[in-house]
């Protein structure tokens, strides 16, 4: 009985990491390739969330078809955002503009949640779906349909990142201009192209992530900071500029956050989530899959 | 093919290089020899578009001033930077592949990719290793095979013998030779091995805190008494 329990949190862990993971990628490629920390992410989760929300309203769109559906337009806004503020802060000595880089992201958040609060009001609203109250029940141990679902489509786009980045030219170059943006230029690779790429597709996969998240999450303009920090202990528990690394870190964060239920009340979830991210760095200080140093 | 005049670089009020003026010749294997902090690397990071500069670079009639790098590359300027850099969190054949992103060259990608194997047949027991975990020597051929790649009409080889042990030195110069034999292509190198750089090439320069200090073809310079006393030891 004890067991069946134990089983049940891990598997609700492993679900909500799902999620976790997609939107940490996200914040691991733009940090990755720009090395800027995107203080804003959570707020284009939000956006995503809400975009979601508007499809199914609006639209009649199922929350998990929505949540696809919000991929396009959200790269196309981390693009314009990327080349109208961002690509002024990056690009150049990378220790004089990690100032100005922060308070941008950190601004634009600030922009993003009020002007949501402002046009949206804060009141919460919910995506109704006919699984979100179901649950597939394997033995004792039920699955939550909407987070199961959420979690298969989180692994899918995760797939999709993972074959972009290793088997196209595109997701080559932009790895490459991770690893060394001089060398890159070198090879023909445009490295502002490659950073609005990232922005871009960072931007969308934390938009897919949130509209997933909405399938069984209240939708409100102040929804990002439970989630940013989660997000970011994910990248740097992974290794900071590791995409794998970064799917592991949220991984594991849902199952810690789960576990944690175990031994304490659930407004204390993330306790352990920090215990953890302590632990880790404090043994393996560059992360799970980071490297040690940089071969020069 | 490539002209460079009037060229000035400076980093901070460091003057790194002062009015170069320098010429390749289509086909020429031109040599830059000069003690470290001559300015050589800084020559090359100019021609590549790395390195901000005053003066003008001209490639095949083209200014390249107000291009970016990674246009500069696209143009068919293969640059083998100081240090190797190759891309160490790819594998070698994704470094190897990377070389021919440049549109110009995606076509011949597959027979580049044989040619560069043949060259360095040790890369390909290594394709699927991580570049960052393979030694100098090997991360030295990756690096010019990555250049190769390209399948470019200049290569700019900036100190290619730098940290390795004698016999691969000994190995890298063979093959820049060999290359060079067997396509005719165009090659800047710059090198502190004075010698045997000077060796390799038609022509050469001798470049000092930023300046030219002394030009000549191969012979007449490795003749010359200020290269022997400076550089030789004699």
């Amino acid at each position: 009985m004890v067991f069946a329990e134990l089983v049940q949190y891990v598997v609700t862990g492993l679900l909500v990491g799902g999620v976790y993971a997609l939107m940490s990628i996200g914040l691991g490629l733009i940090f990755g390739v720009m090395r800027v920390v995107n203080f804003a992410q959570g707020d284009f989760m939000m956006l995503g969330m809400y975009v979601t929300y508007f499809y199914a309203v609006a639209g009649s769109i199922d929350p998990l078809v929505g949540a696809l559906l919000a991929v396009p337009p959200f790269f196309v806004l981390g693009w314009i955002v990327h080349r109208l503020l961002l690509a002024r802060v990056t690009g150049g000595d990378p220790g004089r503009q990690h100032d100005a880089q922060l308070i941008l992201t950190l601004g634009l958040s600030l922009v993003i949640t009020n002007a949501t609060t402002m046009i949206l009001t804060p009141t919460p609203r919910g995506i109704r779906t006919s699984y979100a109250t179901q649950a597939f029940a394997v033995g004792p141990v039920l699955l939550n349909q909407a987070r199961s679902y959420a979690f298969v489509m989180a692994l899918v786009l995760a797939g999709l990142v993972y074959l972009f980045l290793t088997r196209t030219d595109l997701g080559r170059a932009l790895r490459a201009a991770a690893d060394d943006p001089e060398a890159a230029s070198y090879q023909a690779i445009d490295v502002r192209t490659m950073h609005g790429l990232a922005f871009g597709v960072g931007i969308a996969l934390v938009a897919a992530a949130g509209g997933l998240l909405a399938t069984y999450y209240p939708i409100e303009p102040n929804v990002a900071g439970n989630f940013i920090v989660l997000m970011f202990v994910a990248v740097v528990l992974g290794g900071l500029g590791s995409i794998p690394g970064a799917f592991v870190g949220g991984i594991l964060i849902g199952l810690v956050q789960s576990l944690t239920l175990l031994v304490l009340p659930f407004q204390l979830q993330n306790t352990g989530v920090f215990v953890a991210f302590l632990l880790v760095l404090y043994l393996r200080p560059q992360g799970l899959f980071g490297r040690r140093a940089r071969t020069v | 093919m490539l002209t460079v005049a009037g060229l000035g670089v400076s980093y901070g009020g460091l003057r790194a290089l002062v009015d170069l003026t320098l010429e390749v010749g289509e086909g020429e294997f031109v040599t830059l020899v000069g003690p470290n902090g001559a300015g050589k690397t800084t020559l090359l990071k100019a021609i590549s578009g790395t390195a901000a500069a005053t003066g003008t670079i001209v490639y095949r009639g083209r200014d390249l001033g107000a291009l970016r790098a990674s246009e500069r590359a696209a143009l068919g300027i293969a640059h083998v930077p100081e240090g190797r850099r190759v891309f160490p969190s790819l594998t070698v054949f994704e470094n190897l592949e990377l070389g021919s992103y440049r549109r110009a060259a995606r076509r011949g990608r597959a027979q580049a990719l044989q040619e560069v194997l043949e060259l360095f047949p040790i890369l390909r027991q290594r394709r699927s290793q991580l570049a960052g975990s393979l030694s100098g020597g090997e991360q030295q051929m990756l690096a010019l095979g990555r250049g190769l790649m390209a399948q470019p009409d200049v290569l700019l080889l900036d100190e290619p013998s730098q940290g390795l042990g004698p016999r691969i030195v000994e190995q890298i110069f063979e093959t820049i030779d060999r290359i060079r034999r067997e396509r005719r292509l165009t090659i800047l190198l710059v090198e502190q091995r004075v010698v045997e750089a000077l060796e390799l090439c038609d022509r050469g320069y001798v470049l000092e805190t930023g300046r030219v200090v002394l030009a000549g073809a191969r012979d007449a310079l490795l003749a010359d008494p200020r290269v022997q006393r400076a550089y030789l030891g004699a």
